[in-house]
């Protein structure tokens, strides 16, 4: 009888639940050439969806210097088109932004200043003035979305934003403002970059003025005017000798998960004895305060450095983070989803775990429910690959 | 080798607990260099390379520059024996490896696992990797760091067993 009765508790219970991966495709594939490609950017936002579109944006050195590249896949479609080029010169870090009805916007860093253009034209606005890099692009509406990056002002850089409007005319800059008047003392960088529901505009990024890399945040409730920068990570700073500034931290990612709720993620060395580990703070006021940080991955990764982290999120409330870790003995890429209260145990991506090394993860969650994931593969040769998979969620 | 040097480097963490105030760059009055240019400055003049992989605001990146490398003993022979190399572990400042590859700093620090810092990575002439020692060292390890090199030790014995007969 007792027998009888775990096997129907076994048979109500539902099968496991997460996410189920289409098969991984290659995209922009280099025959007979060794090629390294990369996806680092600001807020690591190489991949969008617009209407069912996907594109992704990438570098590499296919062509013997590094360029940048994007390359779409149409609704359902099995393949990507062949890259095309953005920029016309040695081109680092690109991002695109889906703009509705199958429209992208991308920006990239060329030539020490960042650009930006609709994925449909080849017509290209800088936006910086003075030496720039880290661009990244963040959606309003259908036709406005914000660039922000880092500009040299002084010594040092610092953050700037730009209102941006797509119509049918191409792309022009609406303003451009720094995120704080006064000149960086030490260096910002890498800034994140989210639009809540209210057309307020939140900033995470990098920042060196307390002498150690730090998350800072700032929220423009007109997108023009911003905030005194506040700390993302909760912790005290601890002084007990006269050594060093702090702890480590590095490349935010932040994504927009409710009307009013941001999800920021990090890279975070408070733990300092096993590298970094993937940290998330929540807003629940649309960027204007953050909370409580939570790790993110599970106590089987806490003995290894985690890297490349980063997080999609859709407006229905659903996170999920991503990154690399090689606590399976080589590097492979682990998901979690928030579930409410805590980040979710990690989940091997399939078809980026196992043998060889896969890596360096960008992700998007589109309202649909599908989740799209590009990462880099490392060719047995050395090189890379560049490959891309979307998975729906499975009860 | 890696654990035994590691467990040193936590005990001495944990009795001297988080810290702030300076902040960590290469120590001073060495001849430290971009990981590209060391790789062909190493190529060229048959030296080893000492790669020090830091952090911006690194507490015992900052105890050991003060503590170890302020030593005269040092700074005469490493420059002498090394080609000497400091990588900041966070930051987006570009190099070219040997491949052709272009990579940050921090991705630098992602593929050599630095997954501490400081990290010291000592190197052949050619960029392969002899031994990694993470944390504090004292001027008396890397004094037993340089003979295990540039004696050519590394060839025959693990760093564990060279300290051990020494």
């Amino acid at each position: 009888m007792k027998h009888c009765a775990a096997i129907l508790m076994l048979l109500a219970m539902p099968a496991f639940a997460g996410w189920e991966f289409s098969p991984a495709i290659e995209v922009g594939a280099v025959k007979d050439r060794q090629v390294f490609h990369h996806l680092e950017s600001a807020n690591r936002k190489g991949l969008a969806e617009s209407a069912g579109r996907i594109a992704l944006a990438w570098e590499d050195d296919r062509n013997g210097e590094p360029r940048c590249w994007l390359a779409l896949r149409e609704d359902k479609a099995r393949a990507f088109s062949a890259p095309l080029a953005l920029g016309k010169d040695e081109c680092y870090e690109p991002v695109v932004q889906g703009m509705g009805k199958g429209r992208f916007v991308a920006a990239w860093e060329e030539n020490g200043a960042v650009w930006a253009r609709p994925a449909d034209s080849e017509a290209a606005i800088r936006l910086s003035r003075q030496e720039a890099a880290h661009v990244t692009l963040a959606r309003a509406d259908a036709r406005t979305l914000y660039a922000a990056w880092a500009e040299l002002a002084g010594k040092y850089k610092r953050i700037m934003l730009a209102r941006l409007t797509l119509d049918a005319g191409g792309l022009k800059v609406g303003y451009s403002v720094a995120l704080e008047d006064a000149l960086p003392v030490d260096e910002q960088a890498y800034p994140a970059l989210a639009v809540s529901a209210d057309g307020s505009v939140t900033v995470v990024w990098e920042d060196r003025r307390k002498k150690h890399t730090m998350m800072l945040a700032a929220h423009g409730a007109d997108g023009r005017k911003f905030t005194a920068p506040y700390p993302l990570i909760d912790l005290p700073q601890v002084r007990t000798i006269d050594l060093g500034a702090g702890m480590g931290s590095m490349r935010p990612a932040l994504a927009a998960c409710g009307p009013a709720c941001l999800v920021a993620v990090w890279l975070d060395k408070r733990d300092f004895l096993s590298g970094y580990d993937v940290f998330a703070a929540f807003s629940n006021d649309g960027g204007r305060t953050f909370g409580k940080n939570h790790k993110v991955q599970d106590s089987f990764g806490d003995n290894i450095a985690q890297w490349h982290a980063a997080v999609a999120a859709a407006q229905n409330g659903r996170v999920v983070a991503v990154w690399d870790d090689e606590r399976d003995g080589t590097a492979d890429l682990w998901l979690s989803d928030w579930n409410g209260s805590a980040f979710a145990d990690d989940a091997a991506v399939a078809g980026a775990s196992g043998p060889g090394v896969q890596s360096d993860p960008v992700i998007q969650l589109d309202a649909a429910g599908t989740l799209h994931l590009a990462w880099l593969e490392r060719t047995e040769a050395g090189g890379t690959r560049l490959k891309y998979a979307s998975a729906l969620w499975k009860d | 080798m890696i654990d035994f040097l590691n467990l040193r480097t936590l005990l001495a963490a944990l009795l001297l607990g988080a810290a702030a105030g300076a902040w960590a760059d290469p120590p001073p009055d060495y001849p430290f260099v971009s990981y590209d240019k060391g790789l062909k400055l190493a190529q060229e003049t048959g030296k080893p390379i000492f790669l020090y992989f830091g952090r911006y605001g690194c507490a015992w990146c900052d105890h050991t520059n003060k503590q170890s490398f302020s030593s005269a003993e040092l700074k005469k022979i490493y420059p002498e024996h090394f080609v000497l190399v400091y990588v900041d572990a966070e930051s987006g400042k570009r190099l070219r490896l040997p491949s052709g590859e272009r990579i940050t700093e921090a991705e630098l620090g992602a593929r050599f696992k630095a997954f501490a810092t400081p990290l010291f990575v000592y190197l052949t002439p050619e960029g392969k990797e002899i031994f990694k020692a993470p944390g504090f060292k004292t001027v008396q390890d890397f004094k037993d760091f340089d003979r295990y090199v540039i004696e050519g030790h590394y060839k025959t014995q693990t760093l564990l067993e060279f300290l051990a007969r020494k």
